[in-house]
């Protein structure tokens, strides 16, 4: 095996008995982008720290450029040219470009690096990581303070970083969760290069269409267990899921047969300054209508305004046929709308409550008896939430953090449902959850139109907006540019309408 | 920006509205002015001495601008230095803490303006002082105590806040007497940082570790004496300790005149009042005055307490 | 995290304060022989009994993620009050408790208004009524203590029920409303959810403002029984009285595991905590440590109850 830069072998590590990784192997070619796909718990980020010398492993090698990199920190792993870009971007926002990306290894006049009595002089380093950005032909200057970065930003700050660290090979984690489109593009204009200068990827996404644009190779985990490695080529979306999953999961988006009924929501000339304006567009029961578009469209600003989080400028919102006033969430649970956000964390659960509390929050006016919880009638609707969901729990007491995303989303979800809407608004519904629970919320949005409810579903991810919605209204910086039935509707048309 | 406004706009009419202590009325350039700042109008002892300054300087015709020093040293200082660039004719101070409160002595001194230290000291000597000698109040109460106790007996001292000049003095009052009657035992000793509640918290806890043992308790201030006998009627054991404190505050005098409190100390609020002003009048018109005023502090019993009440 | 990697310290952190406060009531039952005695603990039950109220209040506040600085003022504020009707033969008993009562509810209003009106923080909002606070309480007493008050005022603080102390009793209901409040109704349901997460909480609905102005006016009522109790207890209206109690009251709350941050607390932690630290300046005035090593002593129990409390608690 000649040009493997990087090999591991049958890696091994188990916390309390439970193991995490089980014989896991790896190699590395130079120069390539390679793939590590997994579910959620599959092993992934315990098989990174271990690579990054974060975690020791309980047996098996992992060989860098010849020699064994047993025993090494992150530090030595660093210095050696393994690099990691964290999908939480780790940056000092009150410092300069330049001086993240010598951060730790600061160049004091002295010449002594890491004394902390040292005199800095900033003049080596700007000079440095301006060269490398120049090479990235990454256009910022490196003494702008960070936190006037994009996100997309701040990960070309990280790249140059592991790249001013002479990287060989640079780990990247769910680098595209945060960022536009656009940015996307940029990031894998980035990446190419990089392997043209030899430099080697490990690249963790969720995002199949991605993995299938940008990676050479595979590799598959479950379970803690290594699955397999394969060329890109010789995998399509099917059947690398059935990998990850280890079954065949069958049509991902199920088939629907909408009749459309009465309308539900209509907005008529919808605007807000600086946001989006003349927005038109009706649900009807049972209906799924999707929000397209790229970021900054304007889709979320749109959900922010029907739920009352914000206020719109001008245009009007009507229920049922009649003009409605909604200036606060609790104006639209009142008049049937639910809305769950894409971000789940900052909107939607309540972190240190358990299950039931989150579920029934926002029907507490059905679940009580004066000032009075009624826990009875709480416990028996969040069983029927729990069960109707299939929601992964060890019990209704359990904290919300300790679930996964997808089952986190679910709870989000019966939330919404238990303050019994009539329209619901789905943000991103998909977001950070794993592949067969994406499945299942899929099922669940069927059955949920099938059952008469009016859908909003606001994705990114074109395949998920084609596959679900029976109307598509497609968003371009805030314009509405088209709103296309099922039929017509192609993956070319939506960009075409989403860049118009 | 429109919050902004009004909030000033409120501020100054407050402002305007509790501007009781008038500055300095120019155009009358005959009127002596006065300048007294005061360790802390929120006790009762301090408030029964500025008052009587008050009236006091009514009566000789003098601009008193008294202020609040909120037990705060460096406050003090910072007060006595805007009385200095306001160039008044005499200042009193009533000092927060013996060194602390010191340079504001040597700033008035080096400024020629005489400085009158009412009722306690520092460490830094003054024009003169007017005021009692808190060591002589802890004597008056200890000898009491031991005339009581027939000089044998168990007692318990409750201290004021531990290292401010009274508490001090206090104490080395206290223990001379003691040392003088070997038959006085000395159980414990705590602070009740001049506070009724925490005195009688103390009391309380002390009922439980010594029980009918306890003879007699002397507290540094009457606040705390009547936490102590507050405690002591709720122990049922009132009748068998003697307390005695020292201020004589209205409360204690009342409590003295039932029988509660078996004895205060008197310190006359008044006379330290009015002579604080007198002196500073002589010494502004450059008059001869007492270096030393020291008005003597008198014990209050259940026979002559109607004296004292009024 | 993985609940079952650290389920054991986070279980035993969950106990840590009351494993914290047994030991104690261990090794002082054993230093010094006046410390198990009934009269001993009914003295402590009544000395705790002011911060404790205090205390209860002030946990609603921070599970709401916020804060209450005039705590202290209140109770001078509202002793004041209740003193000036409590003169005997004046008014009927009732007169002055709800005067008392009702200058809480109107102050802890008008903090609760003015920080959901404003946005302006908690800390700064209560740092400032603090002040407003300490001044009236100076204004309304003109500066002097407010004494001879009827028997039947002070027997709130001095009288026995069967030979319980007052304090205690309307301590003990006190504890009881307040967890029910906490626990069984939907405003305490929603005090978690505005203090986990308040956007997150608006976004289910929640009308966050109420839940605020509720909240504080709680905290002033429980205030104003702290007030009138410590009023009746020295038989005097003091307008100086209470100052530095809101740092005992929050330390109360923090040290029974009410999380700064807001979103988790529980009013029988807050108990334990006002109990801890009314046992510690108990137990050291038995076994008379001058005052000096009080504080220090003091001091080091607290952050030692907390830290053995932090344990496995770091979600």
């Amino acid at each position: 095996m000649p040009d493997f830069i990087l090999t591991v072998n049958q890696l091994s590590k188990s916390f309390s008995g439970v193991k995490a990784l089980d014989n896991v192997s790896l190699n590395l070619r130079k120069g390539e982008v390679h793939a590590l796909m997994g579910e959620n718990g599959a092993g992934k980020s315990t098989f990174m720290k271990v690579l990054i010398g974060l975690l020791a492993p309980d047996s098996g090698e992992i060989i860098f450029e010849g020699k064994n990199l047993h025993d090494s920190n992150v530090g030595e792993t660093l210095k050696k040219g393994i690099s990691m870009i964290h999908q939480e971007i780790l940056i000092v926002p009150e410092l300069t470009v330049a001086q993240n990306i010598f951060l730790g290894r600061e160049k004091s006049v002295s010449g002594k690096s890491g004394w902390l009595w040292g005199w800095l002089d900033d003049s080596e380093i700007n000079e440095k990581s301006e060269q490398v950005l120049k090479q990235l032909g990454v256009d910022i200057s490196p003494k702008t303070k960070m936190k006037y970065l994009s996100v997309a930003q701040m990960q070309m700050v990280e790249i140059a970083k592991a790249i001013s660290n002479n990287a060989k090979v640079i780990i990247m984690d769910e680098p595209t969760s945060a960022i536009s489109d656009k940015e996307v593009e940029m990031l894998f204009k980035m990446i190419r290069d990089l392997k043209a200068k030899g430099v080697s990827i490990i690249y963790i996404s969720h995002k199949m269409d991605e993995i299938f644009r940008i990676s050479d190779t595979i590799t598959v985990l479950r379970d803690g267990k290594y699955i397999g490695t394969k060329n890109a080529t010789e995998l399509d979306q099917n059947s690398l899921i059935s990998m990850m999953v280890g079954r065949e999961i069958g049509q991902m988006f199920p088939e629907g047969n909408t009749a459309i009924n009465e309308e539900i929501l209509s907005v008529e000339n919808l605007g807000k300054k600086g946001k989006f304006s003349d927005i038109n567009f009706a649900v009807h029961a049972g209906e799924i209508v999707g929000l397209s578009g790229l970021m900054g469209a304007g889709r979320t600003e749109i959900a922010r305004v029907i739920f009352g989080l914000d206020k719109s400028d001008e245009g009007m919102i009507s229920i049922s046929g009649e003009t409605v006033q909604i200036n606060s969430p609790l104006k639209a649970l009142k008049n049937g709308i639910g809305y769950v956000s894409e971000d789940r964390k900052g909107l939607g659960l309540i972190p240190k409550m358990s299950v039931k509390d989150n579920i029934t929050l926002s029907s507490m006016n059905r679940h009580r008896k004066g000032i009075f919880i009624n826990t009875k009638r709480e416990e028996t609707a969040t069983a029927q939430m729990i069960a109707d969901l299939r929601i992964k729990t060890s019990g209704m007491d359990q904290k919300v953090t300790h679930l996964s995303g997808g089952n986190q989303q679910k709870v989000v979800i019966g939330k919404v449902l238990l303050a019994a809407p009539q329209l619901i608004i789905l943000d991103e519904p998909t977001r950070g959850v794993d592949v067969g629970a994406k499945f299942e919320i899929y099922k669940l949005i069927r059955n949920l139109a099938e059952n008469g409810m009016a859908i909003i579903l606001i994705s990114s991810e074109l395949p998920e907006i084609l596959g679900m919605s029976d109307r598509i209204v497609v968003l371009s910086k805030g314009r509405q540019t088209a709103l296309l039935s099922r039929q017509e509707a192609t993956q070319e048309l939506i960009m075409k309408y989403a860049v118009a | 920006m429109k919050n902004a406004i009004f909030g000033t706009l409120i501020a100054t009419a407050l402002l305007s509205g509790c501007n009781q202590t008038s500055e300095k009325g120019s155009g009358d350039g005959e009127k002596l002015v006065v300048g007294a700042t005061m360790l802390s109008m929120q006790n009762e002892f301090i408030v029964n001495v500025s008052d009587e300054m008050e009236a006091k300087a009514k009566e000789l015709d003098v601009d008193l601008i008294t202020v609040d020093a909120e037990r705060s040293a460096l406050k003090q200082v910072e007060q006595v230095e805007s009385f200095i660039a306001q160039g008044v004719d005499a200042i009193i101070m009533n000092p927060c803490e013996v060194e602390a409160s010191s340079p504001a002595v040597k700033l008035a001194m080096a400024a020629n303006i005489p400085i009158i230290n009412v009722n306690s000291e520092t460490s830094a000597k003054p024009t003169a002082f007017v005021g009692s000698d808190d060591t002589e109040s802890a004597r008056i109460a200890m000898k009491y105590l031991a005339e009581k106790l027939g000089g044998k007996g168990n007692i318990l001292i409750m201290h004021g806040f531990m290292g401010q000049a009274a508490q001090l003095k206090r104490d080395n009052g206290a223990k001379e007497i003691l040392k003088a009657n070997p038959g006085l035992k000395l159980l414990a000793e705590q602070t009740g940082e001049w506070d009724r509640a925490k005195g009688m918290s103390l009391t309380e806890n002390w009922i439980q570790s010594y029980g009918s043992k306890i003879n007699a308790i002397f507290a540094h201030n009457d606040e705390m004496g009547m936490g102590a006998v507050k405690a002591l009627e709720a122990a049922g054991l009132k009748n068998k300790v003697i307390v005695v404190s020292v201020d004589a505050i209205p409360d204690a005098l009342q409590a003295v005149k039932k029988g509660t409190l078996d004895a205060t100390i008197f310190q006359n609020a008044k006379e330290q009042g009015s002579k604080a002003i007198e002196t500073a009048v002589k010494a502004a018109k450059k008059e001869a005055f007492d270096k030393e005023v020291l008005i003597p502090f008198q014990l209050v019993t259940k026979e002559n307490v109607g004296e004292f009440l009024k | 995290m993985p609940p079952t990697q650290n389920l054991r310290l986070t279980k035993f952190g969950q106990y840590g304060i009351y494993l914290a406060f047994l030991i104690l009531c261990i090794v002082l039952a054993f230093s010094t022989p006046r410390f198990f005695t009934v009269s001993n603990l009914l003295i402590i039950g009544t000395q705790v009994s002011i911060n404790a109220l205090l205390a209860f209040g002030v946990t609603f506040v921070i599970i709401t993620g916020g804060i209450d600085l005039s705590l202290g003022s209140m109770v001078a504020v509202t002793g004041v009050v209740a003193a000036t009707f409590a003169h005997p033969d004046t008014y009927p008993l009732a007169v002055p408790l709800l005067a008392g009562l009702g200058a809480g509810l109107l102050f802890g209003a008008f903090n609760g208004l003015v920080i959901t009106k404003s946005k302006v923080p908690p800390f700064i909002v209560t740092l400032g009524t603090m002040t407003i606070g300490r001044g009236l309480a100076l204004i309304l007493s003109k500066g002097r203590p407010i004494s001879n008050l009827s028997d039947s005022f002070n027997f709130i603080g001095g009288g026995n029920i069967f030979g319980i102390p007052f304090p205690i009793i309307i301590l003990i209901v006190a504890f009881i409303v307040c967890a029910v409040i906490l626990n069984k109704t939907v405003l305490g349901r929603y005090m978690y959810a505005v203090g986990g997460n308040e956007p997150a909480a608006r976004a289910s609905g929640i009308r966050v403002g109420n839940v605020k102005m509720w909240v504080y006016t709680i905290c002033g009522i429980l205030s104003a029984m702290g007030g009138i109790l410590l009023t009746a207890r020295i038989t005097t209206g003091q307008p100086n009285a209470g100052a530095g109690f809101e740092l005992d009251a929050i330390a109360a709350a923090i040290i029974g595991g009410t999380s700064t941050s807001g979103g988790t607390g529980t009013m029988t932690g807050t108990l334990i905590g006002a109990l801890l630290i009314g046992v510690i300046s108990n137990s050291l005035d038995l076994l008379n440590v001058t005052s000096y090593y009080q504080q220090v002593v003091m001091g080091v129990i607290i952050i030692g109850a907390v830290v053995l409390d932090g344990f496995g608690k770091k979600d």
